[in-house]
């Protein structure tokens, strides 16, 4: 019933994506919804996967709005108050993202200000020292203060090893200069390796503001990292304070599939209604003051999928981590989950998808990274690939996950939380 | 800079002579005269060892020396400190040459100047709506 259901609605899913052109080589993409503000993005695939040094590239982000040959840094940060606009920047493992939001009209200025830092940042060593080292070390402390962050960077060390592997934050005493800085952003700074998104924002009225502003950037080669390969390991990390966390987990290499969207949303154990239980073969076998959270992060070219599981007690983790593991086999054995189970779980994961582009930063990074890897897709396509999901597909491209050397880390009590022959993967 | 207010440079001619060239070629020679009877060469100091650096300004200048450069000044201190105490100069051959006594501290106070006088303008800055 509910495929039939699905189908009928293909008309009101038909929805207008931004289209892609290029000006001075730049990518551009823009979306108009008439929103009384816009959004501007530059996308950089520069995120810490591509570090030459470790914390390079959090370093480089930090560095955003910082003097150029333009404006100085103050100059930006009191420009901008005065139009009302908020500048930010952000970093993944793939990307380097900074944003610029404000009032539509001032187009202009906003844009000048993102093309400022590609074609003319300073890089000089006192703002390195004066202001953008103390927040990298503020952000990595207030990261490493959090288990299940911690337990996340960890996951990715010990499943990825180098490239994806590399941790987002720097290390608190990185020892990166502004000449690491420079050497790294001439290379993240080349054209083919920018995308501007927009958002609130006429393509046209972008694409001219992108080629005046953008015209001088470099056409140098583009910072390099190798392909994914997933590994697989142990680690075990002890923190005194916070929750007790543990994360197990999968990962592929290669495109993310779509049938891993399906299993996390099968396993999701939070709930469509507040302070319910959801129907989820995990939420029911939770022990009380624990949770778990299915992790999805798909990336260019590998995928990590995993179950992050946090309590108060090393017991009650233990418990949880138990369940967690069982219900992940479960579903992976063949017709673990029924026809009925695996619908639920499609529809719920085309709703994920759905709204993860729904929002400004959601649509943003999708499109953004759509954008640089050179495969547009759109909405549309990924709904097709879930529907076409079979309870077979489904079966063998879990089976052949949990076959893969598991990633488990546990961060906490490591005397008392569950090591991973205890919990049966 | 301007030159009537009390930066941490103090007043200086040196750029409207060095603008005209028959007055630069006049007065320099007179400049590296003074500079060698000036006796701060003879205790291994250079010019801006003696700007006084107990400024906001300077002081942040100060700090945005490269490593290598802040410890060959506090090096410099010793050694002239040390020839005070004894009251003599250094030996001639380790007296600081005049091509070594570059202006190493001073764009890095402009620049501290610069970024104060543009926080100043922005602090004060009148807004005009369009």
């Amino acid at each position: 019933m509910l495929a039939a259901r699905a189908t009928t609605r293909t008309v009101l899913r038909v929805r207008k994506f931004a289209t892609a052109v290029d000006a001075a080589g730049v990518k551009v993409a823009a979306i108009d919804h008439g929103q009384p503000t816009s959004s501007v993005t530059v996308l950089l695939k520069a995120g810490s996967r591509y570090d030459t040094k470790h914390g390079v590239a959090h370093v480089l982000k930090n560095f955003a709005f910082k003097s150029t040959n333009k404006r100085s840094a103050l100059g930006t940060v009191r420009e901008a108050e005065l139009y009302g606009g908020v500048l930010s920047s952000s970093l993944t493992r793939e990307h380097v993202a900074l944003t610029a939001e404000f009032l539509r009209g001032d187009e202009q200025f906003f844009v000048d200000v993102l093309a400022s830092y590609i074609t003319s940042s300073k890089f000089t060593p006192w703002e390195l020292n004066e202001t953008v080292l103390p927040v990298v070390e503020a952000e990595t402390h207030a990261a490493q203060s959090d288990n299940a962050a911690r337990a996340i960077e960890l996951a990715h060390a010990a499943a990825f090893r180098k490239g994806l592997g590399f941790s987002v934050l720097a290390p608190t005493h990185s020892g990166i200069t502004s000449d690491d800085v420079q050497a790294f952003a001439a290379s993240a700074f080349s054209r083919g390796n920018i995308a501007v998104v927009g958002t609130g924002i006429d393509q046209g009225l972008l694409t001219k503001l992108v080629e005046q502003n953008f015209s001088s950037a470099t056409a140098s080669s583009a910072p390099t990292t190798s392909p994914s390969k997933y590994f697989g390991g142990d680690t075990r990390v002890a923190s005194q304070d916070g929750v007790q966390t543990v994360f197990i987990g999968f990962g592929t290499s290669g495109a993310p599939s779509p049938e891993l969207a399906v299993l996390a949303a099968h396993l999701s154990p939070k709930p469509a209604l507040k302070w319910s239980k959801g129907t989820s073969p995990l939420a029911t076998a939770l022990p009380p003051q624990t949770s778990v959270q299915t992790v999805l992060l798909p990336y260019s070219d590998a995928t990590l999928f995993g179950l992050l599981v946090q309590g108060a007690t090393v017991e009650g983790v233990r418990e949880a981590s138990k369940a967690a593991a069982k219900a992940l086999k479960d579903a992976a054995a063949t017709g673990g989950v029924k026809a009925d189970d695996l619908k639920k779980a499609i529809a719920k994961a085309k709703f994920t998808a759905a709204n993860a582009v729904e929002d400004r930063d959601g649509f943003i990074s999708t499109v953004g990274s759509q954008l640089l890897s050179g495969s547009p897709s759109s909405l549309d396509s990924v709904f097709t690939a879930l529907d076409k999901i079979e309870s077979a597909a489904f079966a063998k491209a879990t089976s052949s996950l949990v076959k893969s050397t598991p990633t488990f880390v546990a961060v906490g009590d490591i005397y008392g939380l569950p090591h991973r022959d205890e919990i049966g993967i | 800079m301007n030159i009537f207010k009390a930066g941490p440079l103090g007043p200086s001619l040196a750029p409207r002579i060095r603008r005209s060239k028959s007055l630069f070629r006049w007065i320099k020679p007179l400049a590296e005269w003074y500079a060698n009877i000036a006796g701060y060469r003879q205790m291994g100091l250079r010019y801006d060892d003696l700007i006084v650096e107990e400024r906001p300004d300077v002081k942040k200048a100060i700090s945005r020396l490269p490593a290598k450069e802040a410890y060959d000044r506090e090096y410099r201190f010793r050694l002239a400190s040390q020839c005070s105490i004894v009251h003599k100069s250094l030996p001639k051959e380790q007296w600081v040459k005049p091509e070594d006594d570059v202006r190493y501290l001073t764009p890095h106070i402009e620049e501290v100047v610069k970024e104060d006088q543009e926080r100043e303008k922005w602090d004060t800055i009148a807004v005009e709506r369009k």
